[in-house]
């Protein structure tokens, strides 16, 4: 099978200023694809080049087989902007319409079956569409032709947490199908909750693209642990994977670097009272890779 | 396609036919009352006017007969004037405004050729230019003749597509200024010099050794040298500034397919 995406070497300068460099990847058919980093990463400029918005300064990509500048590549994505702008008087659901239409034809009970899911309000004028609002329109059209490629940049912006929810569902019965998605986002917690593989970009560059099971054992999560006695330093001294030791009497916090294996090993000498781990944040993924690559 | 820009623009196209029918239907009304009462139409009044003004209306030579008064009134200046105006708004929306908005992304990435896409919406303004072209051409020849200005249809028919093709060539500028680097105040600014030079250059201008070359520039040069009113349609004037016009069309067409949208 053709991978969805190829780019080879893809890069684009904006005049002077870097957008992206470099970029060789391969989205295979069928998977969830994680695209995490920073604002003003290169997320974006990764997306729009897809897609023909813009024109690579160097190198190729080709989406589902096609030339990007091909029309026909695009007739079989869908797309959400991360900026979705929508104006004017016209009705949500008659730009729907329009836009079903101009892709091949939607059947109108596809639009509501979505606008209920998502409890979207279609009859409303664009311009009086909250921000929330106007995601969820943005998500319908992207979702309503069941495109084989779904381009989704920052697609859980604006929406409250249950809609997140119905969203991440979503995207699994597109994986469940069989079709493939690109998802844009700075948070990792959307994104690993139901990619197969994540890449990281920062600075324009793509550092790493991993195996979210992968990722999950490369990330650094804080630690703390609660004893019901004050415990001796000695029985935690170098451990593997475990950093920033500190412990006071009875507490003792931590970084953990990969599996906790070692560390809960050690601590089921004494009695836990109570134990804290915050979920890995993306800042200290993207620092865990700084420190390899220096 | 078409349609979608059309139903965008009908706001514009109401309001801008409505306004600029008011206009025709007043200005030229008046010419009833004014026939009556010579005094004020006559050479010796309008000697009075100063030099300058008379040279920007024009000459204002015969203003107190019917095709006088007519291209003096609305054809020389005002009409045109609502018309650039209109047309370098609709033409603004073709690309421009939309990829400042940011609204172009989602339609650029639909499944239609770049070329098609602006060359639907290209067709949309001119099909709207024209859909006010015939209305306010219908109010005029109506009031016209419920005046009886004494100025036959052919005439007022060879005018009005004069002015119809001026903002179709002023739109166009829009469209393509407005493809070429995607803002609108480029577009707006090519189009207020080039007509305001333009216009200069064929009545204040048009007795300076110096400058008078500049008239083959000039898309009022086309419009108003074969003085359609009097002499009906000038066909080759207007056929160059339709030929200007397709030349910008596609040279919109080939910059836009170019380059980088919404950067």
């Amino acid at each position: 099978m053709t991978a969805v995406v190829e780019a080879e070497g893809l890069t684009k300068y904006y005049r002077a200023r870097r957008g992206l460099e470099d970029l060789t990847l391969e989205i295979r058919p069928g998977e969830v694809f994680g695209y995490l980093g920073p604002n003003g990463a290169g997320k974006t400029t990764t997306i729009r080049l897809l897609l023909d918005v813009i024109r690579p300064t160097r190198g190729t990509v080709r989406v589902l087989g096609h030339g990007s500048r091909e029309p026909a590549a695009r007739a079989r994505i869908g797309y959400l902007p991360g900026e979705l702008v929508l104006e004017g008087r016209e009705k949500a659901r008659d730009y729907l319409r329009f836009l079903g239409r101009i892709r091949g034809g939607v059947p109108p009970k596809r639009i509501e079956e979505l606008a209920e899911r998502l409890d979207a309000d279609l009859s409303v004028p664009m311009r009086k569409l909250s921000k929330g609002n106007k995601q969820k329109v943005g998500l319908i059209q992207a979702f309503m032709r069941e495109p084989e490629f779904l381009i989704l940049d920052e697609p859980t912006s604006g929406l409250d947490p249950l809609l997140q929810r119905e969203f991440l569902s979503m995207v699994r019965e597109v994986r469940v199908s069989g079709r493939t998605v690109l998802m844009s986002s700075h948070v990792l917690a959307e994104v690993e909750q139901v990619s197969d593989r994540v890449g990281i970009v920062r600075e324009g560059r793509l550092v790493a693209v991993e195996d979210v099971s992968a990722l999950r054992e490369k990330a650094v999560r804080r630690v703390e642990l609660h004893f019901d006695a004050p415990v001796p330093p000695e029985a935690f001294a170098d451990l593997p994977g475990v950093r920033e030791l500190s412990i006071r009497g009875a507490a003792l916090a931590c970084t953990i670097d990969g599996r906790p294996d070692a560390l809960i090993k050690a601590a089921a000498g004494f009695t836990v009272v109570h134990l804290v781990s915050s979920e890995p944040d993306l800042e200290e993924i993207f620092l865990t890779y700084y420190s390899e690559a220096s | 396609m078409i349609a979608k820009a059309l139903g965008e623009y009908r706001r514009s196209l109401v309001g801008w036919s409505v306004g600029i029918s008011l206009f025709l239907t007043m200005y030229v009304s008046i010419y009833a009352s004014l026939r009556e009462d010579p005094e004020t139409l006559s050479k010796q009044a309008l000697a009075k006017s100063p030099g300058a003004l008379r040279d920007i209306m024009g000459g204002m030579e015969d203003v107190a007969t019917g095709a006088g008064y007519l291209q003096t009134v609305v054809y020389q200046l005002l009409v045109p004037i609502m018309f650039i105006v209109c047309a370098m708004v609709l033409g603004n929306r073709a690309i421009a405004q939309p990829e400042e908005s940011g609204t172009l992304e989602l339609t650029i990435t639909l499944p239609v050729d770049r070329r098609r896409l602006l060359l639907e919406r290209y067709a949309a303004m001119v099909v709207a230019l024209f859909v006010i072209a015939a209305i306010t051409f219908g109010v005029l020849v109506a009031v016209a003749q419920s005046i009886d200005l004494g100025v036959g249809v052919d005439r007022i028919l060879a005018a009005h597509t004069g002015v119809f093709l001026l903002a179709v060539f002023f739109g166009t500028v829009a469209v393509t200024v407005g493809a070429v680097t995607g803002r609108k105040a480029p577009a707006m600014a090519a189009v207020g010099v080039w007509a305001v030079a333009g216009y200069m250059v064929v009545t204040v201008g048009r007795n300076v050794e110096a400058i008078s070359w500049l008239k083959w520039l000039s898309p009022f040069h086309y419009y108003g040298e074969g003085r359609p009113v009097y002499q009906g349609l000038p066909t080759w004037d207007y056929l160059v500034l339709a030929g200007a016009a397709v030349v910008l069309a596609l040279t919109a067409v080939l910059a836009f397919d170019r380059r980088d949208v919404g950067v």
